[in-house]
């Protein structure tokens, strides 16, 4: 019964965040085919380990943790490089400018990604990122700082590129 | 931390654009989990009936090396050990009955197969047995269900029986009234994800004969085009009421579009009377849809049926 409780709760939140977990997948593969594959098993995973959460309130965190495992374990098996297209290239940057500074996660390990995806896109509390990440909240902070000023100087090296 | 370019990409981060299958490949991740979930509950039960079974009628192991790893269970038509078995068997009407049923049932690793087989009699007034209707019905099913276990074996032999698998096939009599017996089997077949396949075999009981679609409808009615016309209808409907309905209509590749009926299109009678028309999954629709059914008004069908078929 408990199970059945649970899994009930998950599809709830699955339903409530989809949007957010398609973005979060989106910014590690960057195309909608495989971002759409990701979501939806990680969906699948979700609902079939739903008696695995801990408690309720977990829900939200650890379905955060599935999307990011199962991004990591799609690209792992897919070993596909990520198509760069149209970063920097002038003329056409009307066309690809909602994606130009995405790419720009790509210098960004799987672990870092996904603390700037939560704390700076999502405005997720540090607490609730250390738990999706298993982490004590101070190495949390570490990683979101180290990450956000790899960030900058990729941001800024990219605009360099673009004028020179 | 306030930098003009980390704001833009939180922009473009917020921008990325959500495509609008997105919330059908949801859906598709949830049915996937649910219908796994409700296979594994069966198994469950299963795997407790089949202990009793090997028990009260032991275990014939076919020959040979890959062969010896499936253990199956043939029912036998007689002897009191399968009374209780009998107990559940519906009785039906004076015409046709399911008189008794064999079971299949094989499972190798993660592979399984339940099929149940029901073997009808079709009788005359007198009481005596339609030998050919008989004899013609129980053919028919036994080559329905000849086929699925072919295709579970070969299944099982080309994954070495380590695949996941589970193939279930159940019968119940959905229609028993004066003029028309029918049964109907539902087939799940679970692989990667799950399919359901339905098959409805139905008697004329005024006739003892077998008859498909074609056979409640007067011989000079064309009752094909304002049925299929009418299906289209309600599938418009249904898409345009609720966006996560989706049947292939209109959908810019004409041949996979639904065009019409057929003369041997799956169907039944519902206990209003109406024609339900039933399509499998893929048939008509994406997968998540399901097997899905049309119930088909009165009005259209009026006239058209031979008289004691529908409701009409």
């Amino acid at each position: 019964m408990k199970k059945e409780i649970l899994q009930k709760k998950v599809e709830e939140q699955v339903l409530d965040s989809y949007e957010a977990m398609y973005r979060l997948a989106y910014t590690y593969v960057r195309n909608e085919e495989d971002a759409l594959d990701i979501v939806q098993e990680s969906v699948y995973r979700a609902m079939k380990g739903a008696a695995g959460v801990k408690g309720e309130e977990y829900i939200k965190t650890w379905l955060w943790r599935i999307v990011m495992n199962t991004a990591v374990d799609f690209i792992r098996k897919n070993q596909r490089e990520i198509s760069v297209d149209g970063f920097c290239e002038t003329g056409r940057e009307d066309v690809y400018r909602d994606f130009d500074t995405l790419e720009a996660l790509k210098i960004l390990d799987e672990r870092e990604r996904a603390v700037v995806v939560l704390r700076f896109f999502e405005e997720q509390k540090l607490t609730e990122i250390a738990e999706t990440l298993c982490e004590n909240v101070n190495t949390v902070k570490t990683i979101l700082y180290r990450s956000l000023k790899k960030l900058k100087m990729e941001l800024t090296e990219g605009e360099m590129l673009c004028e020179g | 931390m306030k930098d003009k370019r980390l704001e833009e990409m939180k922009q473009d981060y917020e921008t990325i654009r959500i495509p609008k299958e997105l919330r059908q490949r949801v859906e598709m991740g949830i049915r996937k989990a649910k219908d796994e979930e409700r296979k594994e509950k069966i198994m469950e039960k299963n795997s407790g009936k089949r202990r009793s079974k090997i028990r009260v009628y032991g275990v014939r192991v076919a020959g040979g090396a890959a062969a010896a790893l499936l253990a199956i269970t043939i029912m036998a038509n007689s002897g009191a050990a399968i009374a209780h078995a009998m107990e559940k068997i519906p009785l039906i009407g004076s015409i046709a009955k399911v008189v008794t049923f064999r079971e299949f049932e094989s499972s190798t690793n993660n592979m399984e197969a339940n099929i149940k087989i029901p073997e009808i009699s079709v009788e005359n007034e007198d009481g005596t047995v339609n030998e050919e209707s008989t004899e013609k019905i129980n053919k028919s099913i036994e080559e329905y269900t000849d086929e699925i276990i072919a295709q579970y074996e070969k299944d099982v032999e080309a994954a070495d029986g380590e695949g996941n698998m589970s193939v279930d096939l159940d019968y119940r009599v959905i229609t028993d009234n004066d003029r028309l017996f029918s049964i109907r089997f539902d087939q799940l077949l679970v692989m990667a994800s799950g399919t359901q396949l339905v098959k409805i075999y139905h008697i004329d009981k005024q006739t003892g004969e077998m008859i498909d679609l074609a056979g409640i409808f007067r011989e000079d009615a064309d009752f094909i085009t304002p049925i299929s016309d009418n299906i289209k209808e309600q599938m418009k409907e249904q898409m345009a009421a609720d966006e996560m309905v989706s049947y292939w209509l209109d959908s810019g590749t004409p041949e996979w579009d639904f065009q019409s009926i057929r003369e041997d299109s799956t169907f039944y009678v519902n206990d209003k009377g109406n024609l339900v028309i039933v399509f499998d999954e893929y048939e008509v629709a994406p997968g998540y849809m399901g097997s899905v059914e049309f119930e088909i008004p009165g009005e259209v069908t009026e006239g058209l049926a031979l008289e004691g078929f529908l409701g009409n």
